[in-house]
């Protein structure tokens, strides 16, 4: 009923711009020049006439001409970045003014859901991003743009494969199991979190693909800032699904002033990895050989000397072209921007391509009370992947056959051409990537539109409507050709998958300020939201086709385009997921007292469907204080302090990342004539939740030369959601029930920035973080008992190493720590000695967390340099215990080099050990980047800027895999693992070029 | 300050938007709920229950690393050495051969789970009116895994239909647990079909028959491990159930003993009851492929399919050797074998349809292997495939022949109905779960134990000696049951069992029944009483209090 009204409006609001530019009368001529801080001439700056419609911009001297009606007193200037200035028209009609800019008027904004305050008012532990402390260069997801930013908030790539997934993590870990990713919310509209890429098994090649980013569709040049909620305080108000904190994203807006249009594009060219892994080359092979007395090794010897992992990768180059095109006036802004582009893989026929469209405005009515937004956003992505899989078996995948590829054998027959397979079973990188084809393409929809309207001057209400929709399609081809793959080889494989995620939310909130006395203001919030999500997948797949299965005869069409054609047809799999609908109900007070005093309070109650019919709803409250000392009047006149302020906040927050379906008993259909009960429900199950304290300290010296902060926390997870042993006789292994324990995180934040030189041609910012994080599970027992609950996860894969995990949750333990049979040397043959039970081993958590950012700025050169690393933990690395280690030398597969140069026998046999943790403490230089700020050229072109990025530079480690930074997907029945290293998709180093300008 | 007007603002948008909500309801929209379940599909949809139930049986009886890990490997008929870098999988399937498992074995749990997911899906049959067919099928299914389940932990954990899941569930054991399992299965008998070629697939009468057998067959051994004893009365049973089987005339010995296990064994005389897989067609396939792969080595069969093969399991040169064949043989490459003196059970032999396709023999695989053209096959390192029957004694293998130790068993010719597709793909050989000649030895065995004799009686002996020329082997005078101080002694009615229904997931149990399971064998030298019983899994354990941990772990 309401969006139907609210549509209404929407339509008819071009309508009213077309009228509002008709129409006045007498008029007079203003004229004047704007210049900036720096007396230099603003062009394009916007000068409106106060009270009417019409307006003209500076041109490239920064002088304007306008005419507008006599009765005109005032005239708006506004320029992008600087502040809005209202000027009294003097009596000569001449007008001379100077902008300032405005970036410290904006950093002050922050995010705090269902609204926003002013930074130095906000009592929770928020950190907030702007446009400028981003990572520069290759971004495909707005979540790199934080990467070492922020002290706290952890980002791990999963994968070197452009747009796949990231593991974020808020404060530790707060779950243990998947579902510790933290809520996104962009633009005031919360996300689901998942992705409508299908997810795909690759058969044969084996198993899952590295998930895909949810976010890719989210043009990082249109976001100008983002918040990271990380205190109870700041996130309670999203209630049972704040437990991981928050990032809340804000777009770019239109400003008031004539039409703008920025350009801008960068090309990207790999420069190597950014760490090889450490292989035999071909003369040490030979040495290996000899050294182990390899049977057959003439044989062996190809006679030439192949570098596998330089032959894999891409030298395309990688193209981004962004425009977006901004204006409006008092009443109305607009903007638009469009986004197309291909991130080159860094391995051969892999890429992610992006064509994204974003709209948004934000429109006054009835003399400014009525404000409609709205604001959209339409994505096409394309991801071309290769065939690297999460957990793929004895027969490995793309990256282990150029691991284990014999360094003196070519790629390909010199008579033929045909591609080699040796009889080793390592597979034939060139020919994989010629192979398997596996192409996904994603189309977001993500659309919200709000009305609000002042009813009063210091009461407004606000309703707002979104809907994301977002289909996924995915076509995988595995040919037939490809000889050694047990179920493929001579058959072929082919399957088609499709998803659709769509969720729609409605909020109506209610804000309401007062001064209740001279001194106390109060600032209030309340709000209903309704939140639904659909989600459903189905899969198609066959195998045993009649093309493409010998390297002779290559037909150009994939089997996806003639499923029919196969003799296997798999059963396929349809499911749509049980609707999640959400309700809620929330108020926040904010009291502030003579800007000394500051006090928070939020409440949320959350009622989901997911939660069994005997915990429908759940309640989040939260608390918060600040002394903003600063404001004293004993620190008026402090030299030294510009900004101290002291902060506390204690609340509860809830987690409710548990399959749909999971409460209720489910009977569903397997395949034709059969059926049959699928789960144990569980009717109490309820949400898991999260009290967190935490303890914060601002200050800002010399004028804000130098400013930071300090936070300590202490997070408590309960009511732990997990995934308990049925009781048998069941219809499933496991069921879903909170059960008690405690998952601990205790920790401390320190950021500092300070800008070291400050001079009119040269400046000189440095920034850091430091964060320390401790994990720990505690009176994790039995239900009922005192019998500590162990739940293993971690799996190891590879040959040899089947069914071995390698990680515990358990009592007294952080969680996901490594429990592994410990090594014990070699014996005097060179057979590794690995002990017979499996002992608590290390945590693969990090431990500290830090980043750094230097900025230089001298004259119209800028450098930006940002970097990072983590500390105190371990990774495992399954590549060498299964991929590269010294048995494989036998069969004519190349080696670690580590193993070559160990006490090892060729013979010793491969086990899963504490032999392969290794430490994963890293420094990462992750990008760098030199700027020349051409300024105005010829007569349109303005802030004309070049620049050169470098990303992934160099990293520092001992970690002997491609990248110490590094999360691949070994989870075990829904349990995540951490910090283990599979034959990952490696991480290149890239450099980048490009400009940007305004017209 | 806020006025009365402004207040009663304020209220009618508080009212606005509580109207807005709406009672949380969760739709489930691609599963049913019980009411569904019961309403929308009727009677026809307790048959899919039923059907549901049925297709549990299919994994955990055929997959390798389940009921035949713990049945065979556990035994002297099986064992996984592990190869250089293949096979360690953190030891699983060592300690399994050297019975040094402990209660967090992952076999055991995925084996309890399944076992009681059958349990499950037959006893919900019963809470959705099912005819006296149905019922009867069910109790079947549900009787067929608690007899393993009580076999395996000497337990069962057992449901009515309708129980609230989230209570833990009462558990039988001892006496009154076979007590269960016999008079359902008396109670079900008169309902079911009768057994035959045509109902093979389903829970027949026949089926029912030979499970009775069992029960009381192992009864004594159920209730004492360490000292079985045998009840005249139980001997009568298995005799008299036996005999109605055999009486009957529906089954006769397959004169091709591998017609049994191959592709088109659903035509086979012998099965009595039988997991049905269909060729090319992965709806409910047990994927019954495994059991060949996991004997064979990565280079058998074809040149694109190296990896084929999982090059595992193997059997022991003692086992080998109570065939009675003292010296290797030969296989000629591509003609018929003729050899006419060897027991056909040991296989080695020309088969059609899987030699000339792939060079395979089925049976135990000893010595140089070859593909289809006779050419003999190398191994990755290059060496001949010839298959040797010495493991290294700790079955961890870090020679340079550790790809081609231990003699192979392929006891399901692969299906190559369709080339490739079937071989690697969905296989249509059906899994035979019980099969006529365990009746007959079962017959022969309860006429022996109930004469308290220490050798095959007569008419026991005359059963053996006919299925033996059916198989090749010549016949004899004498048979004792066992041999304690030789578990593989050729000349015993226990070896005999062995010959004739190796890697069919009966040794443990027959070994225990026998009182020799703590025995030496190959590559298992010391043994502790406990291991006479399985540990009841931890994790089962801790959900469940009824449930009690067998003694000594």
């Amino acid at each position: 009923m309401t969006t139907t009204r609210l549509l209404r409006v929407l339509l008819l609001c071009p309508v009213f711009m077309l009228i509002l530019q008709a129409s006045w009368a007498q008029t007079k001529n203003v004229t004047g020049k704007i210049i900036d801080e720096q007396g230099r001439a603003v062009a394009g700056a916007s000068v409106i006439g106060k009270g009417s419609k019409a307006g003209t911009s500076t041109d490239a001297n920064g002088e304007f001409k306008l005419s507008i009606p006599a009765n005109i007193s005032t005239v708006i200037i506004s320029y992008i970045g600087y502040g809005t200035q209202e000027i009294i028209i003097p009596s000569s009609n001449e007008v001379a003014v100077t902008l300032h800019p405005e970036t410290q008027a904006l950093t002050d904004i922050v995010v705090i859901g269902y609204g926003t305050a002013r930074k130095k008012d906000v009592t929770g532990a928020v950190a907030s991003l702007k446009e400028k402390d981003f990572n520069k260069g290759v971004i495909t997801s707005p979540d790199q743009l934080l990467q070492n930013k922020v002290p706290g908030l952890e980002v791990t790539q999963n994968s070197g494969q452009p747009g796949a997934a990231t593991t974020v993590k808020i404060r530790g870990n707060n779950s243990i199991r998947s579902g510790n990713n933290p809520l996104y919310v962009v633009d005031g509209v919360i996300l689901d979190g998942r992705s409508a890429r299908p997810s795909v098994s690759i058969g044969a090649l084996g198993g899952q693909t590295p998930e895909s980013n949810p976010l890719i569709y989210i043009n990082p040049n249109d976001i100008a800032s983002i918040d990271v909620l990380k205190d109870a305080s700041a996130s309670a108000i999203y209630g049972s699904r704040g437990a991981n904190g928050v990032i809340a994203i804000t777009t770019k807006k239109g400003s008031s002033g004539p039409t703008k249009l920025d350009f801008a594009t960068s090309f990207g060219v790999f420069a190597g990895y950014m760490k090889k892994y450490e292989i035999l080359d071909a003369g040490q092979y030979r040495n290996a050989l000899t050294k182990y007395q390899v049977p057959n090794a003439s044989t062996l010897d190809g006679g030439k000397s192949i570098d596998a992992q330089d032959e894999i990768t891409s030298d395309k180059l990688s193209q981004n072209y962004s425009v977006a095109f901004s204006g409006g006036n008092e009443t109305g802004k607009f903007r638009g921007s469009f986004f197309g582009g291909r991130d080159q893989g860094f391995i051969k026929e892999t890429s992610l391509d992006r064509y994204l469209g974003n709209f948004g405005g934000s429109y006054k009515f009835l003399d400014k009370k009525l404000t409609i937004d709205f604001n959209l956003i339409a994505g096409h992505t394309t991801e071309h992947m290769g065939g690297i899989s999460n957990d793929p078996g004895s027969q490995g995948n793309l990256i282990s056959s150029v691991l284990q590829w014999n360094p003196t054998q070519p790629f390909t027959d010199a008579s033929t051409g045909y591609y080699v397979f040796p009889e080793n079973g390592s597979g034939n990188p060139l020919a994989l990537i010629t192979g398997v084809s596996d192409i996904a393409d994603v189309n977001t929809f993500l659309g919200n539109i709000s009305a609000a309207y002042k009813i009063l001057p210091n009461l407004e209400y606000k309703f707002l409507y979104a809907i994301n929709h977002s289909s996924g399609n995915r076509n995988t081809n595995l040919y037939g050709w490809l000889q050694g793959y047990g179920g493929l080889s001579g058959l072929g494989s082919g399957s088609i998958a499709n998803a659709v995620l769509s969720s729609q939310t409605f909020t109506h909130t209610l804000n309401y300020t007062a001064d209740i006395t001279k001194n106390l203001n109060l600032n209030a919030t309340a709000g209903f939201e309704y939140w639904k999500s659909d989600f459903s997948n189905n899969t198609f797949s066959a195998s045993g086709f009649n093309t493409n299965l010998t390297q002779a005869s290559i037909i150009d069409i994939p089997y996806t385009a003639m499923m029919q054609d196969a003799s296997i047809q798999n059963l396929p799999s349809t499911y749509i997921d049980p609707t999640t609908e959400l309700q809620s109900y929330f108020a926040r007070v904010i009291l502030n007292y003579a800007s000394k005093y500051y006090l928070t309070a939020t409440f949320r109650a959350d009622g989901s469907s997911k939660f069994g019919e005997n915990n429908r709803y759940g309640h989040f409250p939260s608390v918060a204080g600040k002394w903003l000392i600063s404001n004293e009047n004993f620190m008026k006149n402090s030299t030294l302090f510009s900004n101290l302020a002291i902060r506390a906040s204690w609340g509860k927050t809830g987690n409710q990342e548990f399959p749909a379906g999971a409460s209720q008993e489910q009977f569903g259909f397997s395949s034709f004539n059969t059926a049959g009960q699928i789960n144990v429900a569980n009717p109490d199950l309820k949400w898991e939740t999260t009290t967190a304290y935490d303890f914060g300290l601002d200050f800002g010296l010399f004028k804000g030369r130098i400013y930071g902060g300090f936070d300590y926390y202490n997070k408590t997870t309960t009511d732990i959601l997990f995934q308990s042993t049925a009781i048998q006789p069941a219809p499933a292994s496991t069921y879903w029930i909170n059960i008690p324990g405690d998952l601990k995180n205790t920790g401390y934040e320190i950021a500092i920035g300070a800008t070291i030189i400050q001079k009119k041609d040269f400046t000189l910012d440095v920034t850091f973080n430091y964060a320390n994080n401790k994990n720990l599970l505690t009176n994790f027992y039995a239900p009922g008992t005192k019998t500590p609950l162990s739940i293993l996860t971690g799996t190891i894969e590879g040959q040899g190493v089947s069914g071995t995990l390698g990680q515990i949750i358990t009592n007294d333990q952080p969680v996901n720590e490594f429990y592994l049979k410990p090594f014990n040397g070699f014996d005097d043959k060179g057979n590794q000695q690995i002990g017979a039970d499996p002992v608590y081993a290390g945590d693969p958590n990090p431990h500290s967390l830090y980043g750094g950012s230097i900025s230089i700025t001298y004259k119209k050169f800028s450098l930006t340099m940002n970097g990072g690393g983590a500390g105190g933990y371990l990774i495992y690395n399954n590549t060498r215990t299964s991929v590269t280690n010294i048995s494989g030398i036998l069969q004519g597969r190349n080696i670690d080099e580590a193993a070559y140069n160990s006490d090892e026998g060729p013979g010793s046999g491969v086990g899963a050990s504490t032999r392969f943790l290794e430490s994963g403490n890293y420094f990462k230089f992750r990008n760098a980047s030199i700027s020349y700020h051409v300024g105005n050229v010829v007569k349109y072109v303005k802030g004309l800027n070049i620049f050169v990025n470098g990303n992934n530079l160099f990293v520092l480690t001992k970690f002997t895999g491609f990248d110490p930074e590094v999360n691949i997907d070994h989870s075990n029945s829904g349990y995540p693992s951490r910090s283990i290293e599979y034959i990952p998709y490696p991480t290149p180093r890239v450099i980048s070029f490009g400009l940007n300008f305004s017209l | 300050m806020i006025s009365y007007k402004n207040l009663k603002i304020v209220a009618v948008l508080l009212v606005l938007t509580i109207v807005s909500c709406s009672k949380l309801h969760e739709d489930l929209r691609s599963t049913l709920t019980n009411e569904q379940t019961a309403t929308s599909l009727g009677a026809a949809g307790t048959q899919l229950l039923l059907q549901a139930a049925y297709t549990d049986v299919g994994n955990p009886f055929t997959d390798v690393g389940q009921v035949f890990s713990l049945q065979e490997n556990s035994s002297d008929e099986s064992l996984v050495p592990t190869r250089g870098g293949d096979w360690d999988d953190n030891g699983v399937w060592r300690v399994v051969h050297s019975h040094t498992w402990n209660a967090d074995h992952a076999q055991l749990l995925q084996t309890f789970n399944n076992l009681n997911k059958l349990n499950f899906d037959a006893t919900n049959v019963l809470a959705f009116n099912p005819s006296a067919s149905q019922a009867a099928q069910a109790r079947f299914l549900r009787a067929f895994a608690l007899y393993h389940l009580l076999d395996f932990f000497g337990q069962y954990p057992f449901r009515n239909p309708g129980d609230n899941l989230l209570n833990a569930p009462q558990v039988y054991s001892g006496d009154s647990a076979v007590q269960f399992i016999i008079s359902e299965l008396n109670e079900i008998l008169p309902d079911l079909a009768a057994g035959g070629k045509a109902n093979m697939g389903i829970a027949n009468a026949d089926a029912c028959r030979t499970l009775l057998m069992k029960c009381y067959l192992n009864r004594g051994a159920f209730a004492n491990r360490a000292a079985p004893t045998f009840d005249d009365a139980d001997m009568q049973q298995v005799i008299t159930l036996g005999n109605a089987i055999i009486n009957s005339g529906t089954y006769k010995y397959m004169n091709e003993y591998f017609d049994n296990f191959s592709v088109s064994n659903n035509n086979s005389t012998e099965i009595i009851f039988a997991y049905p897989n269909h060729t090319g067609v992965s709806a409910a396939n047990s994927g019954i492929n495994g059991r060949w792969f996991a004997t064979l080595h990565y280079n058998q069969y074809t040149p694109d399919n190296p990896n084929a093969g999982w090059n595992g399991f193997s059997t022991v040169a003692d086992f080998y050797n109570s065939f009675g064949v003292s010296t290797p043989l030969h296989a000629s490459t591509t003609s018929p074998w003729s050899d006419t003196s060897v027991d056909k059970r040991l296989g080695r032999r020309f088969y059609a349809g899987v030699t000339d396709a792939s060079g395979q023999r089925p049976g135990l695989m000893i010595g140089q292997q070859y593909n289809e053209n006779g050419t003999a096959i190398k191994d990755r390192k290059g060496n001949p495939l010839s298959f040797d029957p010495a493991i290294s004694a700790n079955m961890i293998e870090t020679g340079a022949n550790l790809e081609v130790t231990g003699i192979r068993v392929e006891k399901y010719p692969p299906d190559l109905s369709t080339g490739q597709a079937s071989y690697n793909g969905p296989s249509g050989n059906w899994l035979v779960l019980f099969r006529y000649s365990d009746v007959v030895l079962m017959v022969a065995e309860a006429e022996t134990r109930l004469a308290k004799s220490a050798t095959l009686t007569p008419e026991a002996l005359t059963l053996v000696n006919n299925l033996r020329t059916v198989r090749g082997a010549a016949t004899v005078t004498s048979m004792p049951l066992v041999n304690t101080a030789n578990v593989n002694d050729p000349k015993t009615f226990l070896a005999e069992r062995s010959r004739e229904l190796y890697w069919e997931s009966l040794r443990r149990t027959d070994l225990i029944r026998f009182g020799v399971f703590l025995k030496p064998w190959a590559y298992k030298t010391s043994d502790d009483e406990k291991n006479l019983v399985f540990p009841v899994p931890n994790q089962a354990l801790a959900a469940n209090p009824n449930l009690t941990q067998n003694p000594g772990y």
